[in-house]
């Protein structure tokens, strides 16, 4: 009874008591309020329903040959897919530096995709650039996947960088050249983890008998020219870009695996992309972009048969691939597209395979897209898919793959403007 | 030894003299700033303008040129309230030129130097492609541009202190001439006062509510959304109780809704220039107010 009394006085008051602070905060306002320094924020959905000729479980058992399989997390099942969430911030910090951060969201894990600082003061035309990023090697490795023309990544990015892309820990230095035609020239010094193609993490035999040290400094060197004209109305931006750094790959062989291998060696990815977007007037264009990239891998391959384990130095290993896409702005809200990759693997591999020689991949996509405003995008693609085999039986069988994939990507919140 | 600090000092003080001579390069985001520096800046000022005057000037295609442009520049004038909120921070990002950076001398944002209309309570992007700001196209506000030229005037004397006097007589010649201007032009659109009109975008607004001609409604059901059937009927019915003379087109949106309505009710389509370049014949600012006059008038 007592109890109750209490809280009947309590509630009693409360109504006042609530009142009263609300009357005092409306006259002052809290003096140390921060409230108008709020980076811009941005949440990012990404969601999918797929269709392939595939089930989910013969669609995971497929690779590529030569190419380490990479996780797609996009548009990975059927039917239902959440892709991802992203949540960006920017904001300069003071008149020196600039941040952004863009935080990967999928359904149960979060990864910090970029955070990194850009400086504001440089003069001379330099920009210096630190944390984690994605690399501006190439056109497309810089670009957020809501920002990419299809649903999904081209294959060559794929297969050289996995599914996040060239995104790695360092320091970048841009500078743009001081004439009428733009130039800009960029240097990364970057830590080099990237599965795909690179790695140093160190390699150790349970005898003793291979011992590999780690690289503990950066071990991925990248630069770029870009360059771009205006032809008439059209921009053409050219670039070639490089990147060289050791590789390791431990399949299992320092754990002592039966069947476990590794590699260590140097691997250098070269590219050059052109991309050139019309604009018919002042609502519709004609966007058409091409990349090449080659991969050249050397270095030592340790396997274990019976026994101790063996070397097979020198072996080098080729990896190519181009994409070729024409997109274009019919009107206000309607784009259209339609790509073409192909990947040519390397012989060495395929011959080990059971499969011949050097083969040429292809796969095609076209995709129509209907954007209500800027902030929303639905998207339909179709892929036709040549590159994957089933190993699972022991002798390589290639299939043939179509993938329809029904994009929704929604952006709210303050999302900056992306460039060219 | 001495000799070579001789040869040194005078290559300093010839690339020196070299920056002190050379014009300004000055880049405006929109042709009819660059025409607004032009007239101040004179013989002192190399200008650039990088979206076309008849283009979208929302959607202006990011180039690369434009950043080798900013690069260089040692002035940036935009003309602010989030017009350029779609195109110019990565262009600025990616210029590595610290002096055009906002807040810093070498940049301009015009809109601070006049007063916006329809500055939202709130926002939401329920609202369309609206801009917290307020309605960003003052430019068209005739009574608007001498605040402008004042304030780049007063750039130009903060930048080049040593030839303000010239810039401030060039302001002095062009609001003389101006003043001129907006007695003509005031005095032709006199007749259309009260006179309703319906707008594609709400773009002509300032200009609209100078000279007293009401805005009954516009083509988009809301601000960057291309207009629907529903809301043409819409249109329809507000347009039976309050009689509008005009439809106001852009000349970068498709005209096809614009063009119905005109001809199911009988109003007269007119497409008016927002910006310098906008229609042939319109090189620069007088010829921008002089032909939106005449297209009203006529």
């Amino acid at each position: 009874m007592r109890k109750l009394c209490c809280i009947a006085i309590f509630l009693a008051l409360l109504p006042a008591r609530t009142y009263s602070q609300e009357d005092t905060q409306a006259k002052s306002g809290s003096p140390f309020s921060q409230a108008k320094f709020v980076p811009d924020i941005s949440l990012i959905l990404d969601c999918s329903f797929v269709h392939r000729n595939l089930s989910n479980e013969q669609f995971d058992n497929l690779s590529i040959p030569g190419v380490a399989r990479w996780m797609e997390p996009l548009h990975a099942q059927k039917g239902f897919n959440l892709n991802y969430g992203e949540i960006t911030f920017y904001s300069v910090v003071d008149p020196y530096f600039e941040l952004f951060a863009v935080c990967h969201l999928s359904e149960h894990a979060f990864h910090l995709e970029e955070a990194y600082w850009m400086t504001k003061k440089f003069p001379l035309g330099f920009q210096l650039k630190a944390g984690k990023f994605l690399s501006s090697f190439g056109r497309i490795n810089d670009q957020h996947c809501h920002y990419w023309d299809f649903a999904d990544q081209p294959l060559v990015y794929g297969a050289m960088f996995g599914e996040d892309g060239l995104s790695e820990i360092g320091a970048r230095l841009t500078w743009v050249a001081p004439l009428d035609m733009y130039a800009l020239l960029g240097m990364e010094v970057l830590q080099g983890d990237n599965e795909g193609s690179f790695g140093r993490q160190g390699l150790q035999d349970s005898q003793g008998t291979v011992s590999v040290s780690s690289i503990d400094g950066p071990s991925l060197f990248v630069a770029y020219l870009k360059s771009s004209v205006d032809v008439d109305d059209a921009s053409v931006l050219v670039g070639v870009s490089g990147a060289r750094g050791t590789t390791r790959r431990d399949d299992g062989f320092s754990s002592g695996d039966q069947h476990g291998q590794a590699f260590s060696g140097e691997t250098e990815i070269y590219g050059c992309d052109v991309t050139v977007k019309y604009p018919l007037d002042a609502i519709r264009y004609v966007s058409v972009q091409a990349e090449y990239l080659r991969r050249n891998i050397d270095g030592t391959l340790y396997f274990r048969e019976v026994g101790p384990p063996v070397t097979r130095p020198a072996s080098t290993e080729h990896l190519s691939g181009f994409y070729a896409q024409a997109v274009v702005k019919a009107d206000l809200r309607w784009r259209m597209g339609l790509r073409c990759d192909m990947l040519r693997t390397d012989e060495g591999v395929m011959k080990e395979l059971g499969l011949g020689g050097a083969e040429n991949l292809p796969r095609i996509s076209g995709m129509i897209e209907f954007n209500p405003t800027e902030f929303s995008r639905i998207r339909l693609q179709y892929n036709y898919d040549r590159t994957r085999y089933d190993f699972a039986d022991g002798v390589p069988i290639k299939i043939t793959m179509h993938e329809l994939i029904l994009q929704v990507n929604l952006a709210i919140g303050a999302h900056g403007a992306h460039p060219f | 030894m001495n000799k070579f600090i001789w040869i040194f000092l005078l290559f300093v003080a010839m690339v020196a003299q070299s920056a002190m001579a050379r014009p300004l390069r000055v880049v405006a985001s929109y042709p009819y700033i660059g025409d607004l520096v032009e007239k101040i800046g004179g013989r002192n000022v190399h200008v650039v303008s990088l979206a076309r005057g008849d283009y979208n000037p929302h959607v202006i295609i990011p180039r690369p040129s434009f950043i080798a442009r900013v690069r260089n520049a040692d002035l940036l004038v935009i003309s602010g309230a989030q017009l350029e909120i779609g195109w110019m921070p990565p262009i600025l990002r990616q210029a590595n030129n610290p002096s055009v950076q906002p807040g810093e001398k070498g940049f301009l944002d015009l809109s601070r130097y006049v007063t916006l209309i329809d500055v939202p309570a709130s926002v939401s992007r329920e609202q369309g492609d609206i801009h917290p700001e307020g309605n960003p196209h003052f430019y068209l506000d005739p009574y608007n541009i001498p605040l402008l030229a004042k304030a780049i005037t007063e750039k130009l004397c903060e930048i080049d202190p040593s030839d303000a006097s010239y810039y401030r007589s060039n302001l002095d010649e062009f609001v003389r001439q101006w003043n001129e201007k907006l007695k003509e032009w005031k005095e032709k659109m006199r007749p259309l006062e009260r006179v309703a009109v319906v707008e594609y975008h709400k773009i002509y607004d300032y200009f609209l509510r100078r000279f007293g001609l009401p805005i009954v409604g516009t083509v988009e059901p809301l601000p960057g959304i291309p207009p629907t059937s529903k809301h043409i009927e819409h249109l329809e019915s507000i347009l039976e109780s309050h009689r509008a003379q005009f439809i106001l087109q852009d000349v970068y949106n498709p005209d096809d809704a614009s063009r119905h309505l005109a001809n199911k009710l009988g109003m007269k389509l007119i497409v008016l220039p927002h910006d310098v370049g906008a229609v042939r014949g319109v090189d620069d600012i007088f010829s921008l107010f002089d032909e939106i006059v005449r297209r009203l008038t006529q």
